[in-house]
């Protein structure tokens, strides 16, 4: 119910007369907003499919140099938010860039600001975001890659499918659960972002949303749009399920044996090298590199910054936030599972569009209801300030969050859940177990590794979380994520480097913690 | 601050009973964990609670230098500043729905545009502009409602290579077709080109100004992109001849704060301030006013009279590149050189670009900028 509670304050007065903002809109601008919107949804998924399908198949199946360590290395992209990628492609990249800077170092003066590529905000936008998300889909990919019943490739075999058709008719097709998931939480994200377009000036139904919202005051085209936004996103769904109707995706539990991996040699061996070094350059090295450089270049922008309570401030929400929402996500999966009840099933299906939702309006719609409701307390019971417990404070920051990424959360002890068989709770209840006992003996120890990879995915989210943070949070209280924001507004990009690597530095250490967990092949 | 301390007490000790009363179930470490959660929200809430001396800025300015200001306040009158910033639009409407309720003292922007649309909701009160200030801060950057704290000026920029503008030219003179393809300006979407576009519709009217919006179009050598910065480093690289942009971000890449190359790129282009023979080249200003519901009012009024103060300044001046909004302060040295006798627009009020902001944007968006 609470996640969905911005949602309805979305549609609330959505049937109002129209505002003027959307006249100018569709005079004008309506349909760039749209377009740009798609584009960067198709450029995005397209990059991340490909990057993050490709890579999880050559980690996952066969050995080549440097496989034992891509596969982890690669995961690292999820440490490196799409608008810190945003800041090094333009730093890079612009007029007397650090591309210049390189180019005059190894050359001499010169004039090379015209032979370096400039990069329009779309193109930038795309990549920014794709490289930042194609985590998403690599881990789930991979993660299915891996726990595929080896009967399965066995079949394969004994078929006398070639690698490539067994890739295509075997291995894809099995994989499309996870891939779809990992898309889907790609294309929410991509459609939701602000910083990054923002950073680029792109016009989206998102800063649509936002400009007339919060601009303009005109709640009835913000809405009107908002629904635009979650039709788009609910024909993805849409979509996905019609293409799979029917299809069942339950494994044995039975036949997960580490599939032993194929040796690649020559010019194959040198392709999947090269491929996943590309990626993990242009991921992770490329906007580190253009952090650590200025972090090196400006040392004096470190003294500015109260090292101690960003680390404090940024953990704590952090910590509080993963637990909140794996606790929540447990009880609303294990009660789809046991009660088969259609109201909790449809809200659960419900509220995971506050995922869909920006972050940026779900934070506006948070402050919207709280208020209204406090508003309401004072005047029937007399309680006053009850939206101050809310608004600006970390309790609030927190319900935010949970509304934000309870998909997120939910949809990945959901993936688990999908894998452990029902007959599995049928033969635990025949033993004798209760609903709780087989909770606690059978399926926890059996969602381990989905509760780590859930953990840490809220943590690199939160971690990385802006927009909400920068409008709930209470006096003087700063993340990495503000400051690096707050400096990239006052056009120091230089400065937000320190802030940025603190950043990415954090979400590193929580990758590399659970990354044997993730990575287990067992 | 009562209430809310009480109210939070009850959701903690009512979410605590309900994972405990499932906690037979529950292994300890999520016990633990509960109970580590009260600790640090109880904590929380008592750190969050006393300090009676205190004003509560939101701010839409980001600079670090600001931040320094308000602790030289806080050395020189024990009052505490607590600060919130983030985007504009964002925190205003944060404190619109916090109403009564809302903790916030002032709020300070950049843009005149920004302060006016906010006066106009009602959401500052009278008193901003105190009998010291209006002594200090001329008629024409304050109401009874906001003050100017800081000026910049919105100029043309050139590459004293390939041009030569004459000593009268104009904003208005960008859009002539002899300029095709060689001038680059920001998107729309930013508040500065609103602003200058809406000064522009207060003096030539709405219809001539959509008239030059669509020459301007014409005249671009690119499709918008960039901050002000950007525009520079564009006419730099010799990507364009004119551009425009505020002042200050020639200065801070004038000095060094973001490195060498920057620095040179910066004396490639030559700063000029246009209409010197009409009304004068485009200011604006940052400034704050007084919310509605300030809790601590005084306080507001002291530190915004603390803003206005020589000392400060002169400390405002020398980080963010702004000009000094009081007589008997210098600008910086880097701002200085531009010189400082060229004519200000006082003509305009910057009042008008709160009112006419959503006109400017309709000109821009249909003439496709």
């Amino acid at each position: 119910m609470l996640v969905a509670i911005p949602i309805f304050t979305v549609f609330l007065s959505f049937f109002d007369t129209t505002g003027n903002y959307l006249d100018l809109l569709k005079d004008t601008f309506l349909l760039k907003y749209l377009s740009n919107s798609f584009l960067i949804l198709l450029g995005v998924l397209s990059l991340t499919f490909i990057f993050g399908v490709t890579s999880a198949y050559f980690v996952s199946f066969y050995k080549f140099p440097g496989s034992n360590f891509f596969k982890w290395a690669l995961i690292l992209s999820f440490a490196v938010p799409a608008y810190i990628y945003a800041y090094s492609l333009v730093a890079f990249f612009e007029n007397y860039g650090t591309a210049f800077s390189i180019l005059t170092f190894l050359f001499g003066e010169g004039d090379f600001n015209k032979y370096i590529p400039k990069f329009d905000g779309l193109i930038g936008s795309m990549f920014s975001i794709s490289f930042s998300l194609f985590g998403y889909v690599y881990v789930l990919t991979r993660a299915s890659f891996i726990f595929q019943s080896h009967n399965l490739i066995e079949v394969g075999k004994n078929l006398g499918l070639s690698s490539y058709e067994s890739f295509f008719k075997i291995i894809l097709p099995s994989a499309r659960p996870a891939i779809v998931v990992g898309l889907s939480l790609v294309a929410m994200e991509t459609l939701s972002d602000f910083g990054t377009v923002d950073f680029f000036s792109i016009s989206t139904l998102t800063t649509a949303i936002y400009n007339a919202w919060i601009s303009f005051d005109d709640l009835t085209t913000a809405n009107q749009l908002s629904f635009v936004l979650l039709f788009f996103i609910l024909l993805l769904f849409v979509i996905e399920n019609i293409s799979r109707k029917g299809a069942k995706y339950h494994q044995n539990s039975k036949g997960n044996k580490p599939i032993p991996k194929i040796q690649l040699v020559g010019g194959k061996s040198i392709f999947a090298t090269s491929f996943c070094s590309i990626l993990f350059f242009c991921s992770f090295i490329f906007p580190v590199s253009q952090m650590t450089y200025w972090t090196i270049k400006f040392p004096k922008y470190f003294q500015d910054i109260n090292f101690w309570s960003l680390n404090m401030n940024t953990l704590l929400l952090v910590f509080l936030s993963s637990l909140f929402l794996i606790i929540f996500s447990f009880m609303t999966n294990y009660g789809n599972r046991v009660s088969k009840n259609k109201l909790i099933s449809f809200l659960s299906t419900f509220s995971v569009s506050g995922y869909a939702l920006p972050g940026i309006i779900l934070a506006v719609a948070f402050i919207t209801f709280i208020s209204w409701f406090s508003d309401l307390l004072s005047s029937i019971f007399g309680i006053n300030s009850f939206k101050n417990v809310f608004i600006g404070s970390v309790v609030g920051l927190i319900i935010a969050y949970f509304v934000r990424f309870f998909s997120l959360s939910y949809n990945g002890i959901k993936s688990g859940y999908l894998k452990i068989n029902n007959s599995i709770d049928e033969n635990a209840y025949l033993l004798g177990y209760s609903k709780f006992k087989t909770f606690f003996r059978i399926h926890l120890p059996y969602l381990k590794t989905n509760i780590l990879l859930v953990g840490v995915l809220i943590a690199l989210e939160i971690i990385k979380e802006l927009p909400i943070t920068l409008i709930l949070r209470p006096f003087n209280f700063e993340t990495f994520a503000t400051k690096a924001y707050s400096y990239a507004a006052q056009d120091l990009l230089e400065a937000a480097a320190f802030p940025s690597l603190c950043l990415i530095f954090w979400a590193s250490i929580f990758i590399l913690f659970i990354s044997k967990y993730i990575l287990s092949e067992k | 601050m009562g209430y809310a301390t009480f109210l939070s007490l009850i959701i903690i000790i009512i979410y605590v009973i309900t994972i405990l009363k499932k906690g037979e179930k529950m292994s300890k470490l999520i016990k633990v964990i509960s109970l580590a959660i009260v600790g640090l929200f109880s904590t929380l809430l008592v750190a969050n609670t006393v300090f009676a001396n205190e004003v509560n800025v939101f701010s839409a300015r980001h600079y670090d230098s600001d931040v320094q200001l308000y602790e030289k306040f806080t050395a020189k009158n024990g009052i505490k500043v607590n600060v919130v910033s983030g985007k504009d639009k964002a925190l205003q409407k944060r404190i619109k729905e916090e109403g009564k309720d809302s903790k916030a003292d002032i709020y300070i922007t950049a843009d005149a545009g920004r302060l006016g649309a906010f006066q106009a909701e009602g959401m500052f009160q009278k008193g901003a502009s105190s009998a010291a200030l209006k002594k200090v801060v001329p008629a024409n950057f304050r109401s009874p409602y906001w003050v100017g704290i800081a000026k910049r000026a919105r100029i043309i920029y050139y590459n004293p290579k390939t041009v030569n503008p004459s000593w009268n030219m104009s904003y208005e003179n960008l859009a002539d077709p002899k300029y095709k393809g060689r001038v680059v300006i920001r998107k729309s979407s930013n508040i500065y080109n609103q602003s200058l576009v809406a000064s522009l519709i207060k003096n030539n009217g709405e219809k001539n100004t959509a008239a030059w919006a669509k020459g301007m179009v014409n005249n671009f050598a690119r499709k918008p992109t960039g901050n002000d910065r950007a525009q520079i480093l564009a006419v730099a690289a010799g990507e364009a001849d004119w551009a425009v942009a505020n002042t200050y971000y020639l200065a801070l890449m004038l000095s060094g704060k973001k490195g060498a190359e920057q620095q040179a790129a910066a004396k490639k282009v030559m700063p000029f301030f246009p209409n010197q023979d009409g009304r004068g080249t485009h200011m604006n200003i940052s400034g704050g006013g007084i919310l509605k519901h300030a809790p601590n009012k005084a306080n507001a009024v002291k530190l915004l009279e603390f803003l206005l103060t020589p000392e400060a300044q002169q400390h405002i001046v020398n980080n963010t590149f702004e000009y000094p909004m009081i007589p008997g302060v210098k600008a910086n040295k880097l701002i200085a050189q531009f010189g400082l006798d060229f004519k200000q627009d006082l003509k305009t009020k910057v009042s008008n670009y709160g009112k006419l902001q959503a006109k400017a944007l309709k000109v821009m968006n249909e003439a496709g900028w």
